[in-house]
């Protein structure tokens, strides 16, 4: 009885932390603000909501629109970093699990960033050191010039070795689908093995996860079908454990050859309240798809949190909310700095 | 007497203590996230400060029925 904090967590301390960050986020009225600053207006703006220490220390070596974007993800990264480490026992592992994803993410941005020719300060900008990489192996990542060093690298920092198959693939077809593809289904798998769901609390946790799962492979399968692209060539790219959406569903999905043949299989699906405005137009959006998509994954994730609050749901609620955050910040600096109207910019937003 | 005053004094001690256990219990978890959420928001230490001691008024049951049986059950 007594032991039982060490080994399973300290829940209580985490999760309040993380409800007292969670009502320092900015809400609705600080974007409105932002859209009528100027980029060095929002630079003071956000030191004064939560992004000071970032802000202060980046100013000498960054402005406008480079010192914003470094210091949102630096500031996302730091945070993510914080709570990991204040967490401990069962609590930690399985947030480092999911913050795993970071280091995909990381893994992505410098192969792509390579791959396009990018400059080092370009890719550095799109970096979140908030998985087991930090921001010094991230630096050892980037200074290598060649694809396999980096792969081989990352396989030896992170204990994910990509198999020769899927980089010869890679070499093959010439580009980064097989090797994401790969890192994202192996990120699931691994997500969902570390889970034990022998508890209530870790039984949602993992409902939720394969919610998280239906949302990816729905935006999988409408960005192809945008593209053209449907039937088997599609069923490559989905991540098996969805809750919702199971291999035969996800079939009848990517067969349908347009959006309009799919909409009975999605009309069942709960994510569609939140996509079916974005569906009905003429020209379907996909900028519009995903946000309603990120939209029902916070709203999930603010259901979930709040049916077993000492969990890790409301930790998760958290980081959703703080990346969606992040995002408006970089979408509001973005959008003033290329003279986009307000109202496409207030559009673009994920409120 | 002495036999049951003896015992009047090990109902009292067990009340005290159990109801202590049980106080010690319920603050774990409430001082932990009490001082989670003052790391974040020093703001917060009011209300985390009331709701820490919450669990304090189970001390208090106990430590009535101790008195009661103290100072009253011998005089009965």
């Amino acid at each position: 009885m007594f032991g039982r904090k060490g080994k399973k967590g300290n829940y209580a301390y985490t999760v309040a932390r993380v409800k007292a960050k969670k009502s320092q986020l900015m809400g609705d009225d600080a974007y409105q603000k932002m859209l009528m600053m100027s980029l060095p207006e929002i630079s003071r703006f956000i030191s004064e909501t939560g992004y000071s220490k970032e802000i202060t220390s980046m100013t000498g070596k960054f402005t406008g629109i480079n010192l914003i974007e470094h210091a949102t993800y630096a500031n996302m990264a730091s945070v993510f970093t914080s709570i990991l480490d204040s967490a401990t026992g069962e609590l930690k592992d399985t947030l480092a699990a999911d913050l795993e994803r970071w280091d995909i993410w990381n893994l992505k941005i410098i192969l792509r960033g390579k791959s396009f020719g990018i400059d080092l300060d370009s890719i550095r900008e799109d970096l979140v050191p908030a998985g087991v990489l930090d921001a010094e192996d991230l630096e050892k990542l980037m200074s290598l010039d060649v694809d396999d060093d980096i792969i081989a690298n990352y396989g030896r920092m992170t204990g994910v070795s990509i198999p020769q198959s899927v980089v010869a693939e890679y070499k093959a077809q010439g580009n980064l689908a097989p090797i994401e593809d790969f890192l994202d289904k192996h990120h699931f798998e691994r997500l969902l093995a570390t889970i034990d769901s022998r508890s209530r609390p870790t039984r949602l946790y993992q409902e939720f996860i394969r919610k998280i799962i239906d949302t990816i492979n729905l935006e999988t399968i409408l960005k192809l079908k945008l593209e053209g692209i449907h039937g088997e060539p599609v069923m490559k790219y989905i991540i098996s454990g969805g809750k919702d959406i199971d291999k035969k569903l996800a079939t009848q999905l990517a067969n349908a050859e347009t959006i309009a043949e799919a909409e009975n299989d999605l009309a069942q699906l709960d994510m569609y309240e939140f996509i079916k405005d974005a569906l009905g137009k003429d020209t379907h959006s996909l900028k519009d798809i995903v946000a309603g998509l990120r939209r029902y994954k916070m709203k999930e994730a603010s259901t979930f949190s709040h049916l077993y609050p000492l969990s890790i749901i409301p930790i998760i609620d958290y980081m959703l909310h703080k990346e969606n955050e992040v995002n408006n910040i970089r979408i509001v600096a973005r959008g003033i700095d290329a003279g986009l109207d307000k109202e496409i910019i207030k559009g673009l937003l994920v409120i | 007497m002495a036999a049951d005053l003896g015992m009047i004094m090990i109902g009292a001690g067990i009340a005290v203590g159990l109801t202590g256990l049980g106080a010690g219990l319920a603050e774990k978890d409430v001082g932990a996230a009490a001082v989670g959420a003052i790391t974040e928001d020093v703001g917060l230490f009011g209300k985390a400060m009331v709701l820490m001691v919450l669990p304090e008024t189970i001390v208090i049951f106990g430590l009535v029925i101790a008195i009661l049986g103290v100072f009253v059950l011998p005089n009965m």
